[in-house]
């Protein structure tokens, strides 16, 4: 196992090596993403600011966790921008074309490969910017919110500052811990998504469900979700719970019965990805020469 | 170096069969095939046994469709078969197991393994830590190769820059770097002119002699088979219709000669009272004839009396052999 993790580490070096001098090769590629996803992130944030011209919360939310909201969900799409988005992206044409052969027949994950080899440097920007958006949006948190009051708390029982400070870090590091997990389940429903290739000559525009999906919740976070829709976008489609549950976490909304069940989300959706990908690949027929 | 060792790849009652949709012509039947669908069964292989030992030299021909490639990919695991067993070096292929991808390599010729904006010692760096090389033998057989192939100049030059022969010599390069046992070629000579085709094939004969890599060849230029394979199978519609020699099928194939003699002065209309010599072209000076293998030296007789200035005998046009052979081959 773990020669196998060094060797994937290898590999992953020269993958990002071979990307990047092949996107210096064409300046466009380099900046290219970077400009896409520049203005998606702008588009997001006027959006935001046409809502809340309206409206002063959404589902108790008010406009420091929405910001803090949307700088998640930023931050988990630019990373996917950045790591595994093109390479996962471009599966169905390397099924449909029967490129996918020459992946299967090298002693290294097709799936690894795939994942990795388009990578995109010029996305790194998007990554910052997010994680401004994040700490601007934390300092701008409402007044009644969990975290605010239990820093108030905090500070007015205690002058010790070791202990003001030791919740939030508490809170930080379960932020970054559901967004690292958020982004694996990100990758799996994309994975999951471009899977249907390997059974279907047609995938019947089945990214649109993934965009249409993301689309909206990006602009709503999934506590905004009742009944029907909140079954849809917090188990099948799981794009509901992506920034939710991170931001949940790091403003106090986060309990025991939530924590369980994002994490089980992330585990049947990993073994569903691993079994419709691996039971695919079986399927496979290669395309006709 | 062959070694003839042992079997690394056996196929017993091999079945490759594929479902196929099937629809009525026009709207109408485009509507229907919303809700009924017609499907036919295509078996693309065809209960096929093969057996090629360690250090063979194998030529896979055929038809378009014939099954060829389809063979070739249950053998590297790319699909599965439908029926049948199959071990190759000892592994069943379509398990995907590192450990034996590591011990072959597949060179297709319409699917490129190179990254066409980069260059190709780029390439090689990546399949180096793929394949998990040591660095010195990656070295010495990076070397080894360059020289063979004779592409020094080229490997610090974009891949998109390549000539489609020069293209065709590093994907042999990139498939050859971790000395695989077994070497699948799909149509190497596909597209190239006769000198990158020489040159080829001048290469895997090299690799097969001197490495002892065994190597199963699919082509539709009976040039590379007659020149490279000591052993052919013929495969026509999925099914196995020759496996032995390559001398002894061409032996059994090819029946005719071609004779062209040339005259000083214009010929004049003779015809030859040799049985089977049938006149193919002619013009004033010079005339084509086709006649049976046996009865070629009666026809040289014959054409010596008018005292030609020029004779060639020539084998028969390859393609209208292969055209026999499946003909003729037909389950």
């Amino acid at each position: 196992m773990r020669k196998r993790v060094k060797k994937n580490m290898r590999v992953l070096k020269e993958l990002l090596y071979l990307r990047f001098h092949g996107l210096v090769v064409f300046r466009l590629d380099f900046f290219g993403p970077f400009f896409v996803d520049g203005s998606l992130f702008f588009i997001q944030l006027f959006a935001f600011e046409a809502v809340y011209s309206n409206v002063t919360t959404i589902g108790g939310w008010g406009r420091g966790e929405m910001i803090l909201y949307i700088g998640t969900f930023s931050l988990l799409n630019a990373v996917n921008m950045t790591i595994y988005f093109f390479g996962v992206n471009g599966i169905p044409d390397k099924v449909k074309s029967g490129e996918l052969d020459l992946y299967l027949t090298k002693p290294v994950s097709p799936l690894f490969r795939l994942t990795f080899e388009h990578m995109s440097p010029g996305s790194v920007p998007l990554i910052l910017m997010s994680v401004c958006m994040i700490v601007y949006g934390a300092g701008h948190l409402n007044a009644n919110s969990e975290i605010v009051r239990v820093q108030e708390e905090a500070v007015r029982q205690f002058s010790d500052s070791r202990l003001v400070g030791a919740l939030p870090a508490e809170r930080i590091a379960a932020y970054v811990f559901w967004v690292l997990i958020m982004e694996i389940l990100y990758y799996e429903m994309e994975v999951l998504m471009r899977s249907v290739s390997l059974y279907l000559v047609s995938m019947a525009r089945m990214e649109q469900i993934e965009v249409a999906g993301t689309d909206l919740c990006m602009k709503l976070p999934g506590i905004a979700f009742y009944g029907i829709y909140k079954v849809i976008f917090y188990m099948i489609l799981p794009y509901g719970i992506m920034a939710t549950l991170p931001v949940q976490s790091l403003i106090g909304e986060m309990n025991w019965r939530l924590g369980i069940f994002g994490v089980s989300i992330v585990l049947v959706f990993s073994v569903l990805t691993v079994v419709v990908w691996k039971r695919g690949l079986k399927h496979y027929n290669s395309a006709s020469s | 170096m062959n070694h003839m060792s042992h079997t690394v790849v056996r196929t017993e009652g091999l079945v490759k069969k594929y479902r196929r949709y099937k629809k009525k012509e026009g709207i109408r039947g485009s509507i229907v095939s919303l809700w009924k669908r017609d499907y036919e069964e295509k078996i693309a292989v065809n209960q096929i046994d093969l057996s090629i030992e360690e250090g063979e030299f194998v030529g896979l021909i055929g038809h378009n469709g014939a099954g060829k490639t389809t063979l070739i990919k249950m053998l590297t695991g790319i699909i599965a078969p439908t029926e049948g067993t199959i071990d190759v070096l000892g592994y069943y292929p379509n398990d995907l197991k590192n450990e034996f991808k590591k011990q072959y390599a597949v060179v297709m010729g319409q699917k490129s393994q190179l990254f066409f904006e980069l260059t190709v010692n780029d390439t090689l760096r990546l399949f180096k830590e793929i394949y998990e090389i040591p660095e010195r033998e990656f070295q010495e057989n990076k070397n080894y190769f360059v020289d063979l192939f004779g592409v020094k100049d080229l490997m610090d030059v974009q891949v998109r820059t390549l000539s489609l022969g020069e293209r065709m010599k590093m994907e042999l390069i990139v498939a050859l770097l971790h000395n695989p046992r077994i070497l699948f070629l799909d149509e190497p000579t596909i597209g190239l002119d006769a000198v990158a085709s020489r040159q080829i094939r001048r290469f895997l004969k090299e690799i097969n002699e001197q490495r002892g890599t065994t190597i199963i060849l699919t082509s539709h230029y009976m040039e590379d088979i007659k020149a490279l394979c000591k052993r052919t199978v013929v495969i026509n519609h999925g099914i196995k219709i020759y496996d032995g020699a390559t001398e002894e099928l061409f032996e059994k194939y090819q029946r005719n000669k071609r004779v062209t003699v040339t005259f000083g002065n214009p010929a004049g209309d003779f015809v030859p009272k040799t049985y089977t010599a049938v006149l193919a072209e002619a013009d004033s000076h010079k005339k084509i004839y086709e006649v049976s293998k046996q009865y070629a030296k009666e026809l040289l007789s014959e054409l010596m009396e008018h005292e030609p200035e020029d004779i060639v005998v020539e084998e028969e046009e390859i393609g209208v052999v292969v055209e026999r052979i499946y003909q003729e081959g037909k389950p």
